[in-house]
């Protein structure tokens, strides 16, 4: 039964790059796409549920493995997927129409897109160390062609710095899986087993501490890289700025939590065998300091896409910050906050792209009075913008108001009013800057013309489960987050 | 094997090492692409030989599969691919820095200390089983600390690839120093993803060519904060 | 007393492979060179009649010239004479040993450096000065990268004298294999083209502005005092020679004063001078000489060939 679900979770997202590979013309490779992310998004709810009732699953042969965590980021990443796989239908079709994107190009998308999800699962699901390396780095090399999908100027330079600076990140934490296979190798007897999760875990504490700590420290780089924590995060903006808007969404909302999860794993392992106080530390600061860096580049940005990109770099952040606070409340509050920000921000980007094709820039001060211009759009991203900065009674509130309070409970007072001061202030500039762009009048750059009716539809979904999580959390929800949580307690 | 053969074989992988680090040294020293790259496949070659011996020295029969790899990908396949785009593209074969070769090469000796202390460190987990060849490990720290200064101070795009790869070679180097190098499918995943990775970098260097006719980093500072 | 004898012997026998063969290795040099570029070139004898016919020919002295002037041939040539005495070139230990060590050699050489930088400027032509700017400069990079080769080596043996250093490692012929010695090697190598004015760092055979260094400095000297720098210098590039072949591969050579082993030390010794200078000839005949401000960057890599020399030696162990 578990291979079943294995073969699926993997399989689907291959036989959907083999189909796309195979077929031309813009529906096929439509309905391949769609109907393959939603299958892989059912597998993932399957496979959720199973792990709640049955605990761990794992294959035979050791190398696939889901507990909570997994299956909750996998939920996550397939949901972001499908949502993303829907909306770029509409967004293409768009880009044909204004001549924007030919037909190889949108075969390319359909192919790279399943080839992205095929490595993300990738990395989730394996029990292999190896794995987990190999299957990161093949999302940069999936999305290297994403990135640059316009082919402009300043789309290569983007990609160039995003392929470089991600695999430079890697290779460090290539360094630190070796380091820790090293460690484990006299304590595991048979040496292929000493890369696998499920036996260093159990054979942690008996584990050199120094080189584990050693190890997390090039793999928190190397994996932080890819996760936009500063000072790595310099790829990021360029990156999310160049890329189509769906496929920025999609980086945005699951690769960013594919890195957190890596880095999670990690630090289970780490906190077995040394305690937590190591991860704690490097964690509290990285997550400040991404927080801290991205402040004033909020602040000062004239590029909407680039402002939500240093908004990612700001909430893995906070996300790292409390995986560093540590306690379960504070746990529960990260993995909340990973859902929020994922929906937040696949809304986000989804509502900017509209508005982005309605007036054919990305520069903000071009971009004024676009509730006249796309009046739906425009509300939806003034709204989105409250959210994502954390208002009631959006579900943003509600995660950080858990991880400040679980900050406040275990202690450390000075962190989380640091944490809150740079909350308050990046919250003023989005609201700024959002307001000059939807309000006053059209500007002469404003062609009009709106997203088509379903992906506003589907926009509008993704507010309305925002609000859901802000006034309270479905039974069910909370069941798979403490299931995840409880991954990490152990 | 006999005591005597593997000293032997201990030797020999250590001059090699050292020869490594030499071409690492070279290159911080050379202002010549097409140097860079004939440097590139010597180091990559000498690490395929080290590879070779650890199979032959210490029985370890999984490697051999990723010592012919790193002979055949990284010490042909890749100078070739890259010498091809050199020719296609007609740069000037002139490397800018942005910091001097005598301070980079006096810098760099520095990382060599800093990655034996580095080295030192983590070998001092006193274990029986550790292998004759961890010596190795301060010139595989070093060579991912030199492959990462070629990346920040060399201004051309075909630099940062060398770079990378140099980065990749000593930790390549580091896996085979203290353990044996690790299970064969996930060496032979990851000389999958750097050839892809090389491939697709060196696409965009045609593009980044085509767009800006030439192949400074220097020109890549259109997108400012 | 019964030990004077083999002691003036085997002075006597270093004094003759450094100061009388010196000439035949710059020779050897220039006719292997001659054949790189498909000429005959001239008999290996010639630096002889060369220095013969310097002897004989009248000295000319610039009227703005100090004592400096006359007094550095023949500092220079004694200095070397000395280094000379202290070199193991046959037989290890040497008898004057107790004399001096690595240090010592390198101070010696520094001394002479010293004086004939000061000719240069003494002489009052604006050559002197460039070329004894430019000898300054080149030795605050070549010095320690030659004292940190040997200091490598030095390490092995656990003592700076050379003689000792010799003996040791004569001993131990596998630690000739060592990565740490191969490196300083190399790293000394490139010091010797440097200090003897080899390309690619100088050109011994051009008087031109762009390409002189040592030349520039000794422009003014004539007759018997330019024999004498001649000497010196041909002298300079045998015992770099001897120390590259003895301290790193000190196969053959005798540490008992037998006949026997003497002459094996002879023949040697003959065999690794005369195979190093056909290299050095290769190498400068395969390479241009560098342009003056790339000189640095050279020699750098030879500091860095010697600083990874000393620091593999700790990081392997001897």
């Amino acid at each position: 039964m578990s291979t079943v679900l294995f073969t699926l979770l993997l399989g689907l997202p291959i036989a959907g790059t083999v189909l796309c590979a195979l077929l031309r013309g813009r529906k096929p490779l439509e309905v391949v796409t769609v109907v393959g992310s939603g299958l892989t998004l059912c597998s993932g709810v399957w496979m959720m549920w199973k792990v709640i009732t049955e605990g761990v699953v794992s294959s035979p042969q050791g190398w696939w493995y889901a507990d909570g965590l997994s299956a909750y980021i996998i939920l996550i990443v397939s949901g972001s997927a499908f949502v993303v796989a829907l909306y770029s239908t509409g967004y293409l079709r768009r880009q044909i129409r204004n001549k924007k994107v030919d037909d190889q190009q949108l075969w390319l998308y359909y192919l790279l897109i399943n080839v992205f999800l095929f490595t993300m699962m990738l990395v989730l699901l394996s029990n292999n160390l190896g794995f987990l390396w190999i299957g990161t780095e093949a999302t940069t090399l999936a999305t290297a062609f994403l990135v640059a999908f316009y082919e402009r100027e300043s789309s290569i330079e983007a990609a160039w710095k995003y392929v470089i600076l991600c695999s430079v990140g890697i290779t460090l934490a290539l360094f630190g899986i070796i380091l820790t296979y090293f460690s484990a190798l006299h304590v595991v007897h048979v040496s292929g087993n000493a890369l696998l999760w499920s036996s260093l875990i159990q054979v942690a504490k008996e584990l050199d501490p120094g080189v584990l700590k050693l190890a997390f420290i090039f793999v928190l780089v190397g994996f932080g890289t890819k996760a936009g924590l500063a000072p790595m995060h310099t790829w990021k903006p360029d990156a999310y700025s160049e890329a189509p808007a769906p496929i920025s969404a999609l980086m945005a909302a699951g690769l960013v939590n594919m890195a957190l999860y890596a880095l999670m794993r990690f630090s289970i392992l780490v906190n077995r065998a040394v305690g937590e106080g190591f991860t704690s530390t490097l964690f509290m600061i990285f997550g400040l300091a991404s927080m801290a860096v991205a402040t004033p580049f909020i602040l000062a940005q004239r590029d909407f896409k680039r402002l939500l990109a240093y908004s990612s770099v700001e909430h893995a952040g906070i996300i790292v910050f409390a995986l560093g606070i540590g306690s379960p409340l504070a746990l529960f509050g990260a993995l909340l906050h990973l859902l929020n920000n994922a929906i937040a921000k696949i809304l986000l980007f989804l509502t900017v792209g509209n508005v982005q094709m309605a007036y054919d820039s990305k520069i903000m001060r071009k971009v004024t009075g676009a509730i006249k211009v796309v009046p739906v759009s425009a509300t939806f991203l003034m709204i989105g913008v409250f959210a994502l900065s954390g208002w009631p009674p959006f579900g943003m509130f509600i995660s950080e108001l858990t991880i400040i309070s679980a900050g406040f409970s275990s202690g450390a007072v000075v962190q989380v009013i640091a944490f809150i001061a740079i909350l308050a202030t990046i919250f003023g500039g989005f609201i700024y800057y959002t307001s000059k762009m939807v309000l006053g009048e059209p500007s002469a750059a404003a062609k009009g013309g709106d997203a088509g009716k379903w992906s506003l539809v589907l926009i509008g979904l993704l507010l309305l489960a925002l609000l859901v999580l802000g006034v309270s959390i479905p039974p069910p929800l909370k069941m798979c987050i403490e299931c995840a949580v409880n991954v990490f307690k152990g | 094997m006999g005591i005597a053969n593997l000293q032997s074989i201990g030797l020999v992988i250590d001059i090699l090492a050292a020869a490594i680090l030499v071409t690492a040294f070279l290159i911080v020293s050379s202002r010549n692409l097409v140097f860079y790259i004939r440097l590139f496949a010597i180091q990559s070659l000498l690490l395929g030989v080290v590879a070779l011996l650890v199979v032959v020295g210490y029985g370890e029969m999984h490697i051999l599969i990723a010592a012919i790899l790193t002979i055949v990908i990284k010490a042909v396949a890749i100078p070739l691919v890259l010498t091809k785009i050199i020719e296609r593209i007609q740069v000037q074969k002139e490397i800018d820095f942005s910091i001097n070769i005598t301070v980079s090469l006096l810098l760099c000796g520095g990382m060599v200390i800093l990655a034996d202390s580095v080295a030192q460190s983590i070998l001092s987990v006193q274990r029986p089983d550790i292998p004759a060849v961890s010596r190795v490990l301060s010139v595989s720290i070093a060579m991912m600390l030199i492959g990462l200064f070629v990346m920040m101070t060399r201004k051309k795009a075909l630099t940062q690839i060398i770079g990378l790869l140099t980065m990749e070679n000593g930790v390549f180097l580091s896996g085979l120093s203290i353990t044996y190098g690790m299970p064969l499918i996930v060496e032979v995943g990851i000389f999958f993803d750097i050839l892809v990775a090389v491939l697709i970098l060196g696409v965009f260097i045609f593009r980044i060519n085509k767009t800006f006719d030439s192949i400074s980093i220097d020109l890549l500072r259109s997108l400012r904060h | 007393m019964t030990e004077i004898a083999p002691f003036i012997a085997v002075s006597l026998l270093q004094l003759v492979m450094i100061v009388i063969l010196a000439p035949l290795v710059t020779g050897i040099v220039k006719k292997t060179k001659a054949r790189f570029q498909r000429r005959r070139g001239a008999s290996v004898l010639q630096p002889y009649y060369d220095l013969a016919k310097l002897f004989k020919k009248e000295v000319v002295i610039p009227p703005v010239s100090s004592w400096l002037f006359r007094f550095t041939p023949y500092l220079a040539f004694s200095s070397t004479l000395v280094i000379a005495l202290l070199v193991p070139t046959v037989v290890a230990p040497v008898p004057l040993h107790w004399m001096g060590d690595i240090i010592t050699v390198i101070y010696l050489f520094a001394l002479v450096r010293f004086f004939v930088a000061l000719v240069g400027l003494d002489t009052g032509s604006a050559f002197g000065g460039l070329g004894s700017s430019r000898e300054m400069s080149i030795a605050s990079i070549v010095e320690p990268a030659m004292m940190l080769a040997i200091f490598s080596a030095a390490g092995t043996a656990g003592s700076t004298n050379l003689s000792v250093i010799v003996q040791k490692l004569s001993t131990t012929p596998e630690a000739m294999l060592n990565p740490a010695h191969l490196l300083a090697f190399s790293g000394l190598f490139i010091v010797t083209l440097a200090e003897t004015g080899r390309v690619p760092v100088d050109n011994p055979a051009t008087h031109l502005e762009l390409t002189m260094i040592h030349e520039a400095m000794i422009l003014e000297y004539s007759g018997r005092y330019l024999a004498f720098i001649e000497w010196a210098s041909q002298m300079k590039l045998a015992i770099f020679l001897a120390l590259l072949s003895n301290i790193f591969f000190p196969v053959g050579i005798a540490t008992v004063l037998t006949p026997w082993a003497v002459g094996i030390g002879v023949l040697a010794f003959l065999f690794k001078i005369g195979v190093l200078s056909l290299v050095v000839a290769a190498v400068e005949s395969t390479n241009a000489k560098l342009r003056l401000f790339r000189v640095p960057e050279l020699l750098m890599v030879a500091f860095i060939l010697s600083l990874l020399a000393l620091i593999l030696y700790f990081i392997i162990g001897s």
